[in-house]
Protein backbone atom coordinates (compact mmCIF):
# COMPACT_ATOMS: atom_id res chain seq x y z
CA UNK A 1 0.00 0.00 0.00
CA UNK A 2 2.74 1.95 0.88
CA UNK A 3 6.08 2.62 -0.17
CA UNK A 4 8.05 1.36 2.86
CA UNK A 5 5.87 -1.70 2.84
CA UNK A 6 6.40 -2.30 -0.74
CA UNK A 7 10.26 -2.48 -0.95
CA UNK A 8 11.36 -4.27 2.49
CA UNK A 9 14.66 -4.83 3.66
CA UNK A 10 15.46 -8.30 4.38
CA UNK A 11 15.10 -8.87 8.61
CA UNK A 12 18.86 -10.17 8.70
CA UNK A 13 19.99 -6.25 8.29
CA UNK A 14 18.78 -6.42 11.80
CA UNK A 15 22.16 -7.74 12.89
CA UNK A 16 24.24 -5.97 11.77
CA UNK A 17 22.98 -3.15 12.84
CA UNK A 18 22.22 -4.11 16.14
CA UNK A 19 25.34 -5.25 16.92
CA UNK A 20 27.50 -1.95 15.32
CA UNK A 21 25.13 -0.26 18.41
CA UNK A 22 25.52 -2.62 21.26
CA UNK A 23 29.35 -2.66 20.94
CA UNK A 24 29.25 1.13 20.34
CA UNK A 25 27.29 1.71 24.12
CA UNK A 26 29.46 -0.95 25.07
CA UNK A 27 32.84 0.83 24.74
CA UNK A 28 31.44 4.47 25.27
CA UNK A 29 31.98 4.03 28.99
CA UNK A 30 34.47 6.77 29.89
CA UNK A 31 34.61 5.58 33.48
CA UNK A 32 35.57 1.69 32.36
CA UNK A 33 38.00 3.11 29.73
CA UNK A 34 40.01 5.60 32.20
CA UNK A 35 40.01 2.23 34.73
CA UNK A 36 41.57 0.34 31.84
CA UNK A 37 44.18 2.85 31.36
CA UNK A 38 45.06 4.03 35.50
CA UNK A 39 43.51 1.02 37.27
CA UNK A 40 44.83 -1.80 35.84
CA UNK A 41 48.52 -0.65 35.59
CA UNK A 42 48.76 1.19 39.07
CA UNK A 43 46.73 -2.29 40.39
CA UNK A 44 49.20 -4.35 39.05
CA UNK A 45 52.09 -2.04 40.43
CA UNK A 46 50.80 -2.01 43.65
CA UNK A 47 50.33 -6.05 44.06
CA UNK A 48 53.44 -6.58 42.46
CA UNK A 49 55.01 -3.98 44.83
CA UNK A 50 53.03 -5.59 48.11
CA UNK A 51 53.67 -9.49 47.35
CA UNK A 52 57.21 -9.87 46.98
CA UNK A 53 58.94 -12.90 44.89
CA UNK A 54 58.12 -15.43 48.09
CA UNK A 55 57.89 -18.98 46.96
CA UNK A 56 53.77 -19.98 47.44
CA UNK A 57 52.14 -23.58 47.01
CA UNK A 58 49.69 -23.53 44.25
CA UNK A 59 47.63 -26.16 44.15
CA UNK A 60 46.43 -27.69 40.56
CA UNK A 61 43.04 -29.64 40.83
CA UNK A 62 43.61 -31.35 37.66
CA UNK A 63 46.77 -33.13 37.99
CA UNK A 64 47.00 -33.16 41.85
CA UNK A 65 49.90 -31.61 41.57
CA UNK A 66 51.20 -28.53 43.86
CA UNK A 67 53.30 -25.90 42.32
CA UNK A 68 56.33 -24.02 43.96
CA UNK A 69 55.26 -20.91 42.24
CA UNK A 70 56.48 -17.14 42.64
CA UNK A 71 54.52 -15.09 44.67
CA UNK A 72 54.71 -11.70 42.78
CA UNK A 73 53.86 -13.45 39.78
CA UNK A 74 50.69 -15.38 40.86
CA UNK A 75 49.48 -12.21 42.12
CA UNK A 76 49.85 -10.67 39.03
CA UNK A 77 47.62 -13.13 37.72
CA UNK A 78 45.03 -12.84 40.02
CA UNK A 79 45.09 -8.95 40.16
CA UNK A 80 44.71 -8.80 36.28
CA UNK A 81 41.76 -11.43 36.98
CA UNK A 82 40.65 -9.03 39.56
CA UNK A 83 40.48 -5.64 37.08
CA UNK A 84 39.36 -7.79 34.52
CA UNK A 85 36.58 -8.96 36.51
CA UNK A 86 35.70 -5.12 37.69
CA UNK A 87 35.69 -3.88 34.63
CA UNK A 88 33.78 -6.47 32.08
CA UNK A 89 31.12 -6.77 34.60
CA UNK A 90 30.87 -3.04 35.18
CA UNK A 91 30.83 -2.18 31.15
CA UNK A 92 28.43 -4.43 30.59
CA UNK A 93 25.92 -3.88 33.74
CA UNK A 94 26.31 -0.39 32.55
CA UNK A 95 25.25 -0.51 29.30
CA UNK A 96 22.78 -3.52 29.21
CA UNK A 97 20.96 -1.19 32.44
CA UNK A 98 20.79 1.83 30.87
CA UNK A 99 19.51 0.61 26.89
CA UNK A 100 16.79 -1.89 28.89
CA UNK A 101 13.69 0.38 28.12
CA UNK A 102 15.42 1.45 24.92
CA UNK A 103 15.57 -2.26 23.29
CA UNK A 104 11.98 -2.99 25.01
CA UNK A 105 11.02 0.00 22.48
CA UNK A 106 12.72 -1.54 19.70
CA UNK A 107 11.21 -5.05 20.32
CA UNK A 108 7.58 -3.05 20.33
CA UNK A 109 8.65 -1.40 17.04
CA UNK A 110 10.03 -4.95 15.30
CA UNK A 111 13.18 -6.08 16.66
CA UNK A 112 13.62 -9.69 16.67
CA UNK A 113 14.08 -10.15 20.12
CA UNK A 114 16.51 -13.20 18.90
CA UNK A 115 17.76 -10.54 17.36
CA UNK A 116 18.85 -8.83 19.99
CA UNK A 117 20.15 -11.07 22.08
CA UNK A 118 22.16 -12.52 19.69
CA UNK A 119 24.35 -9.15 18.79
CA UNK A 120 24.64 -7.99 22.62
CA UNK A 121 25.33 -11.99 23.38
CA UNK A 122 28.42 -11.26 20.67
CA UNK A 123 29.33 -7.17 21.61
CA UNK A 124 30.13 -8.65 25.33
CA UNK A 125 32.09 -11.42 23.73
CA UNK A 126 33.82 -8.67 21.98
CA UNK A 127 34.16 -5.89 24.09
CA UNK A 128 35.20 -9.14 26.62
CA UNK A 129 38.12 -10.36 24.76
CA UNK A 130 39.47 -6.85 24.00
CA UNK A 131 39.42 -5.94 27.78
CA UNK A 132 41.26 -9.54 28.73
CA UNK A 133 43.79 -8.67 25.82
CA UNK A 134 44.94 -4.91 27.75
CA UNK A 135 45.13 -6.43 30.49
CA UNK A 136 46.83 -10.05 29.44
CA UNK A 137 49.33 -7.46 27.50
CA UNK A 138 49.79 -5.37 30.36
CA UNK A 139 51.51 -7.91 32.62
CA UNK A 140 54.36 -7.75 30.22
CA UNK A 141 55.92 -4.54 31.72
CA UNK A 142 56.16 -6.16 35.02
CA UNK A 143 56.54 -10.32 33.77
CA UNK A 144 57.78 -12.19 31.17
CA UNK A 145 55.85 -15.60 30.61
CA UNK A 146 56.45 -18.21 28.03
CA UNK A 147 54.67 -17.46 24.75
CA UNK A 148 52.74 -20.39 25.87
CA UNK A 149 52.62 -18.94 29.41
CA UNK A 150 51.16 -16.00 28.18
CA UNK A 151 48.72 -17.41 26.10
CA UNK A 152 47.37 -19.17 29.31
CA UNK A 153 46.91 -15.81 30.93
CA UNK A 154 45.39 -14.40 28.35
CA UNK A 155 43.12 -17.83 28.14
CA UNK A 156 42.13 -17.17 31.47
CA UNK A 157 41.81 -13.39 31.58
CA UNK A 158 39.38 -13.82 28.43
CA UNK A 159 36.64 -16.50 30.17
CA UNK A 160 36.91 -14.65 33.26
CA UNK A 161 35.69 -10.80 31.25
CA UNK A 162 33.32 -13.56 29.64
CA UNK A 163 32.14 -14.64 32.89
CA UNK A 164 31.82 -11.26 34.71
CA UNK A 165 30.32 -9.55 31.33
CA UNK A 166 27.81 -12.39 31.37
CA UNK A 167 27.23 -11.54 34.65
CA UNK A 168 27.17 -7.68 34.40
CA UNK A 169 24.21 -8.97 31.86
CA UNK A 170 22.66 -10.60 34.19
CA UNK A 171 22.58 -7.83 37.02
CA UNK A 172 21.72 -5.34 34.12
CA UNK A 173 18.32 -7.20 33.32
CA UNK A 174 17.63 -8.00 37.15
CA UNK A 175 18.58 -5.41 39.65
CA UNK A 176 16.38 -1.89 40.33
CA UNK A 177 19.25 0.34 41.16
CA UNK A 178 22.71 1.26 39.97
CA UNK A 179 24.32 0.65 43.45
CA UNK A 180 23.04 -2.80 44.08
CA UNK A 181 24.64 -3.70 40.54
CA UNK A 182 28.01 -1.98 41.01
CA UNK A 183 28.11 -3.57 44.76
CA UNK A 184 27.87 -7.23 43.54
CA UNK A 185 29.91 -6.77 41.01
CA UNK A 186 33.21 -5.60 42.54
CA UNK A 187 32.16 -7.58 45.97
CA UNK A 188 32.17 -10.54 43.96
CA UNK A 189 34.99 -9.86 41.87
CA UNK A 190 37.13 -9.18 44.90
CA UNK A 191 36.32 -11.99 46.98
CA UNK A 192 36.43 -14.53 43.87
CA UNK A 193 40.04 -13.66 43.09
CA UNK A 194 41.25 -12.91 46.14
CA UNK A 195 40.71 -16.33 47.36
CA UNK A 196 42.09 -18.05 44.59
CA UNK A 197 45.50 -16.95 46.10
CA UNK A 198 47.21 -18.42 48.68
CA UNK A 199 49.18 -15.10 49.46
CA UNK A 200 46.01 -13.95 50.66
CA UNK A 201 44.41 -16.26 51.42
CA UNK A 202 45.42 -19.13 53.71
CA UNK A 203 42.59 -20.90 52.79
CA UNK A 204 43.60 -21.28 49.26
CA UNK A 205 44.19 -24.62 47.78
CA UNK A 206 40.83 -25.57 49.39
CA UNK A 207 38.27 -27.72 47.82
CA UNK A 208 35.94 -25.13 48.41
CA UNK A 209 37.09 -23.01 45.93
CA UNK A 210 36.00 -24.98 43.01
CA UNK A 211 32.95 -23.24 43.18
CA UNK A 212 34.01 -19.88 42.41
CA UNK A 213 33.50 -18.73 38.96
CA UNK A 214 37.41 -17.83 38.74
CA UNK A 215 38.83 -21.05 40.04
CA UNK A 216 38.74 -22.77 36.50
CA UNK A 217 40.25 -19.49 34.78
CA UNK A 218 43.09 -19.38 37.33
CA UNK A 219 44.06 -23.28 37.18
CA UNK A 220 44.12 -22.62 33.64
CA UNK A 221 46.34 -19.30 33.34
CA UNK A 222 48.58 -21.11 36.46
CA UNK A 223 49.15 -24.36 34.89
CA UNK A 224 50.21 -23.04 31.74
CA UNK A 225 52.22 -19.91 33.01
CA UNK A 226 53.73 -22.41 36.04
CA UNK A 227 53.61 -26.15 35.44
CA UNK A 228 53.04 -25.86 31.29
CA UNK A 229 49.97 -27.81 31.48
CA UNK A 230 47.13 -27.18 29.50
CA UNK A 231 44.29 -27.59 31.63
CA UNK A 232 41.10 -27.41 29.17
CA UNK A 233 38.56 -28.65 31.72
CA UNK A 234 39.04 -26.09 33.54
CA UNK A 235 38.57 -23.67 31.02
CA UNK A 236 35.34 -25.53 30.36
CA UNK A 237 34.49 -24.66 33.55
CA UNK A 238 35.27 -21.39 33.31
CA UNK A 239 33.43 -21.17 30.41
CA UNK A 240 30.14 -23.06 31.96
CA UNK A 241 30.20 -19.94 34.61
CA UNK A 242 29.96 -17.55 31.60
CA UNK A 243 26.94 -19.79 30.13
CA UNK A 244 24.82 -20.03 32.95
CA UNK A 245 25.61 -16.56 33.96
CA UNK A 246 24.49 -15.14 30.51
CA UNK A 247 21.80 -18.41 29.56
CA UNK A 248 19.77 -16.81 32.67
CA UNK A 249 20.41 -13.12 31.53
CA UNK A 250 19.04 -13.25 28.21
CA UNK A 251 16.03 -15.12 29.10
CA UNK A 252 15.19 -12.28 31.88
CA UNK A 253 15.56 -10.09 28.81
CA UNK A 254 13.84 -11.62 26.69
CA UNK A 255 10.99 -11.66 29.48
CA UNK A 256 11.51 -8.17 30.09
CA UNK A 257 11.54 -6.70 26.22
CA UNK A 258 8.80 -9.05 25.11
CA UNK A 259 5.40 -7.24 23.43
CA UNK A 260 1.89 -7.94 24.17
CA UNK A 261 1.19 -6.00 20.92
CA UNK A 262 -1.81 -8.07 19.25
CA UNK A 263 -3.00 -6.52 15.99
CA UNK A 264 -5.46 -7.76 13.82
CA UNK B 1 -12.41 9.70 -0.23
CA UNK B 2 -13.61 11.18 3.02
CA UNK B 3 -17.11 8.74 2.83
CA UNK B 4 -14.51 5.85 2.45
CA UNK B 5 -13.20 6.66 6.04
CA UNK B 6 -16.75 6.68 6.98
CA UNK B 7 -17.29 2.94 5.98
CA UNK B 8 -13.92 1.69 6.88
CA UNK B 9 -13.97 -0.55 9.77
CA UNK B 10 -12.40 1.41 13.23
CA UNK B 11 -8.52 1.73 12.95
CA UNK B 12 -8.91 0.81 16.95
CA UNK B 13 -11.23 -0.81 19.64
CA UNK B 14 -10.90 -1.36 23.26
CA UNK B 15 -13.46 -3.37 25.19
CA UNK B 16 -14.19 -3.29 28.77
CA UNK B 17 -9.94 -2.44 30.11
CA UNK B 18 -9.10 -3.36 33.73
CA UNK B 19 -6.02 -2.75 35.36
CA UNK B 20 -5.32 -2.11 38.78
CA UNK B 21 -1.67 -1.44 40.73
CA UNK B 22 -2.46 -3.82 43.95
CA UNK B 23 -5.34 -2.31 45.35
CA UNK B 24 -5.67 1.08 43.05
CA UNK B 25 -8.19 0.42 40.53
CA UNK B 26 -7.15 2.84 37.76
CA UNK B 27 -9.22 1.56 34.82
CA UNK B 28 -12.88 -0.06 35.57
CA UNK B 29 -14.13 -0.96 32.20
CA UNK B 30 -12.84 1.80 29.45
CA UNK B 31 -14.39 1.29 26.04
CA UNK B 32 -12.98 3.04 23.11
CA UNK B 33 -13.39 2.81 19.32
CA UNK B 34 -11.79 5.09 16.67
CA UNK B 35 -12.45 5.37 12.99
CA UNK B 36 -9.27 5.81 10.46
CA UNK B 37 -8.79 9.56 10.12
CA UNK B 38 -9.73 10.78 13.44
CA UNK B 39 -8.26 12.76 15.82
CA UNK B 40 -9.00 11.86 19.39
CA UNK B 41 -8.33 13.74 22.52
CA UNK B 42 -8.04 11.76 25.91
CA UNK B 43 -8.56 14.02 28.96
CA UNK B 44 -8.72 13.76 32.15
CA UNK B 45 -7.31 15.01 35.69
CA UNK B 46 -3.74 14.03 36.99
CA UNK B 47 -3.61 10.29 37.95
CA UNK B 48 -6.77 9.55 36.45
CA UNK B 49 -5.07 7.10 34.40
CA UNK B 50 -4.11 7.94 31.21
CA UNK B 51 -1.05 7.39 30.48
CA UNK B 52 -2.04 4.25 31.96
CA UNK B 53 -5.18 3.60 29.31
CA UNK B 54 -2.38 4.54 26.41
CA UNK B 55 0.11 2.01 27.44
CA UNK B 56 -2.54 -0.48 27.52
CA UNK B 57 -4.21 0.33 24.18
CA UNK B 58 -0.33 0.38 22.56
CA UNK B 59 0.08 -3.55 24.07
CA UNK B 60 3.21 -2.10 26.53
CA UNK B 61 1.14 -2.83 28.85
CA UNK B 62 -0.57 -5.84 29.88
CA UNK B 63 -4.37 -5.50 30.59
CA UNK B 64 -6.15 -7.28 33.47
CA UNK B 65 -8.79 -7.65 31.89
CA UNK B 66 -10.53 -6.41 28.07
CA UNK B 67 -9.81 -5.96 25.09
CA UNK B 68 -7.77 -4.57 22.49
CA UNK B 69 -7.98 -4.65 18.45
CA UNK B 70 -6.31 -2.32 15.89
CA UNK B 71 -6.12 -2.75 12.73
CA UNK B 72 -3.03 -1.69 10.89
CA UNK B 73 0.36 -0.72 12.40
CA UNK B 74 0.65 1.12 15.76
CA UNK B 75 2.83 3.68 16.89
CA UNK B 76 3.21 4.74 20.46
CA UNK B 77 4.86 7.48 21.66
CA UNK B 78 5.37 7.52 25.60
CA UNK B 79 5.46 10.57 27.66
CA UNK B 80 8.85 10.39 28.60
CA UNK B 81 11.33 9.97 25.65
CA UNK B 82 12.14 6.10 25.75
CA UNK B 83 16.25 6.96 24.12
CA UNK B 84 19.52 5.88 24.04
CA UNK B 85 21.82 8.08 25.41
CA UNK B 86 24.80 7.15 23.46
CA UNK B 87 23.72 7.23 20.08
CA UNK B 88 23.40 9.49 17.95
CA UNK B 89 19.85 10.84 16.58
CA UNK B 90 20.48 9.01 13.52
CA UNK B 91 21.44 6.55 14.67
CA UNK B 92 17.97 6.56 15.90
CA UNK B 93 16.42 6.96 12.76
CA UNK B 94 18.64 3.70 11.33
CA UNK B 95 18.08 1.91 15.03
CA UNK B 96 14.38 1.97 14.06
CA UNK B 97 14.35 2.13 10.63
CA UNK B 98 15.65 -1.76 10.79
CA UNK B 99 13.15 -2.36 13.93
CA UNK B 100 10.36 -1.60 11.09
CA UNK B 101 12.52 -2.86 8.15
CA UNK B 102 11.86 0.14 6.06
CA UNK B 103 14.04 0.58 2.56
CA UNK B 104 15.47 4.08 3.77
CA UNK B 105 15.70 6.69 6.07
CA UNK B 106 13.96 9.14 4.01
CA UNK B 107 10.94 9.30 6.08
CA UNK B 108 13.00 9.82 9.24
CA UNK B 109 14.86 12.27 7.48
CA UNK B 110 11.76 14.47 6.50
CA UNK B 111 10.25 13.99 10.00
CA UNK B 112 13.39 15.90 11.91
CA UNK B 113 13.10 18.33 8.83
CA UNK B 114 9.27 18.99 9.82
CA UNK B 115 10.24 19.13 13.36
CA UNK B 116 13.01 21.41 12.82
CA UNK B 117 15.87 19.92 14.49
CA UNK B 118 18.28 18.58 11.23
CA UNK B 119 21.19 20.23 12.54
CA UNK B 120 21.20 17.65 15.59
CA UNK B 121 21.57 14.93 13.42
CA UNK B 122 25.07 14.11 14.67
CA UNK B 123 23.95 14.58 18.16
CA UNK B 124 23.86 12.43 20.53
CA UNK B 125 20.65 12.10 22.85
CA UNK B 126 21.90 12.39 25.73
CA UNK B 127 23.64 16.17 24.88
CA UNK B 128 19.71 16.89 23.63
CA UNK B 129 17.75 19.35 25.26
CA UNK B 130 14.21 18.11 26.84
CA UNK B 131 12.38 19.37 23.37
CA UNK B 132 14.60 18.01 21.01
CA UNK B 133 14.65 15.08 22.75
CA UNK B 134 11.07 14.90 22.74
CA UNK B 135 10.71 15.84 18.82
CA UNK B 136 13.01 12.51 18.49
CA UNK B 137 10.28 10.57 20.57
CA UNK B 138 8.05 11.69 18.42
CA UNK B 139 9.34 10.85 15.42
CA UNK B 140 10.50 7.52 16.11
CA UNK B 141 6.37 6.46 17.16
CA UNK B 142 6.12 8.35 13.16
CA UNK B 143 9.10 6.51 11.44
CA UNK B 144 6.98 3.79 9.71
CA UNK B 145 3.64 5.89 8.84
CA UNK B 146 1.47 3.97 11.45
CA UNK B 147 -2.31 3.21 10.75
CA UNK B 148 -3.04 4.18 14.80
CA UNK B 149 -1.04 6.55 16.56
CA UNK B 150 -1.07 6.79 20.06
CA UNK B 151 1.02 10.24 21.51
CA UNK B 152 1.17 10.55 25.74
CA UNK B 153 1.50 14.20 25.77
CA UNK B 154 3.50 14.44 22.76
CA UNK B 155 4.39 18.21 22.59
CA UNK B 156 5.94 18.40 26.15
CA UNK B 157 8.46 20.92 26.21
CA UNK B 158 7.53 22.01 22.59
CA UNK B 159 8.15 25.75 21.30
CA UNK B 160 5.48 27.63 20.18
CA UNK B 161 6.69 26.91 16.83
CA UNK B 162 7.53 23.38 17.22
CA UNK B 163 4.19 22.85 18.59
CA UNK B 164 2.12 24.71 15.35
CA UNK B 165 4.35 22.31 13.30
CA UNK B 166 3.48 19.94 15.42
CA UNK B 167 -0.70 20.08 14.73
CA UNK B 168 0.47 20.60 11.22
CA UNK B 169 2.18 17.07 11.31
CA UNK B 170 -1.06 15.86 12.94
CA UNK B 171 -3.51 17.27 10.54
CA UNK B 172 -1.69 16.05 7.66
CA UNK B 173 -1.96 12.33 8.83
CA UNK B 174 -5.63 12.44 9.80
CA UNK B 175 -6.35 13.45 6.16
CA UNK B 176 -4.21 10.58 5.40
CA UNK B 177 -6.71 8.51 6.94
CA UNK B 178 -4.55 7.49 10.21
CA UNK B 179 -6.46 7.06 13.30
CA UNK B 180 -4.61 9.28 16.16
CA UNK B 181 -5.24 9.23 19.93
CA UNK B 182 -3.21 11.91 22.19
CA UNK B 183 -3.31 12.69 25.77
CA UNK B 184 -4.00 15.91 26.69
CA UNK B 185 -4.81 18.65 29.24
CA UNK B 186 -4.67 21.41 27.51
CA UNK B 187 -8.04 22.95 27.52
CA UNK B 188 -7.75 25.43 24.70
CA UNK B 189 -6.83 23.15 22.07
CA UNK B 190 -10.10 20.67 22.38
CA UNK B 191 -11.38 22.31 19.07
CA UNK B 192 -8.92 20.28 16.96
CA UNK B 193 -10.31 17.05 17.79
CA UNK B 194 -13.18 14.91 16.36
CA UNK B 195 -13.95 13.68 20.01
CA UNK B 196 -13.33 14.12 23.57
CA UNK B 197 -13.10 10.79 25.17
CA UNK B 198 -12.96 11.65 29.12
CA UNK B 199 -11.35 9.31 31.26
CA UNK B 200 -13.28 10.03 34.52
CA UNK B 201 -13.61 6.49 37.68
CA UNK B 202 -11.31 4.22 35.24
CA UNK B 203 -13.81 4.38 32.30
CA UNK B 204 -13.99 7.02 28.68
CA UNK B 205 -17.03 9.35 28.16
CA UNK B 206 -17.01 10.37 25.04
CA UNK B 207 -18.80 13.39 23.46
CA UNK B 208 -18.07 15.06 20.06
CA UNK B 209 -16.48 18.38 19.11
CA UNK B 210 -17.41 21.53 17.08
CA UNK B 211 -14.69 19.49 14.54
CA UNK B 212 -16.74 16.41 14.31
CA UNK B 213 -20.19 18.27 13.70
CA UNK B 214 -18.67 20.04 11.15
CA UNK B 215 -17.30 17.35 9.66
CA UNK B 216 -19.92 15.35 9.55
CA UNK B 217 -21.61 18.31 7.77
CA UNK B 218 -19.15 18.04 6.16
CA UNK B 219 -19.92 14.34 4.72
CA UNK B 220 -23.62 15.02 5.03
CA UNK B 221 -22.85 17.50 2.05
CA UNK B 222 -20.93 14.71 -0.26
Amino acid sequence: MRTSDTVRRPPYRQFPTALRFSVRDQTRNRLAGLLLVLFVPVWYLLMDAMAGGEVLEFRLYATGEVLQVDGGRLTLITAGLNCVTMIAGFVVFDAVRKALLFDRRLVFAGYGQAVLVGAKTLAVVVVAAAIALYTALAVLFLWRPSVGGWFAVLAGFTVIALTYGALGLLLGVLVKRDLEGFFLIIMGGLMDTFLQNPLGNPLANEPVLRWFPSFGPMQFAAGGAFGDTVLWGHLGLGLLWAGAFSAVGLVVFWIRTRSRNHAR
Amino acid sequence: MSSGTVLAPPALEARDLHKSYGTHRVLRGADLTVAPGRLVAVVGENGAGKSTLLKALAGVLAADRGEVVHHGTLGYCPQEPVLNNSLTVEQHLRYFAAARRLPGLERGHGLVRQLGYEKYLGTAAGELSGGTRQKLNLTLALLHDPDVLLLDEPYQGFDWETYLRFWELTEELRSHGRAVVVITHLVFEQERFDLLADLVDGRLVTRATGATEAEEARHADV
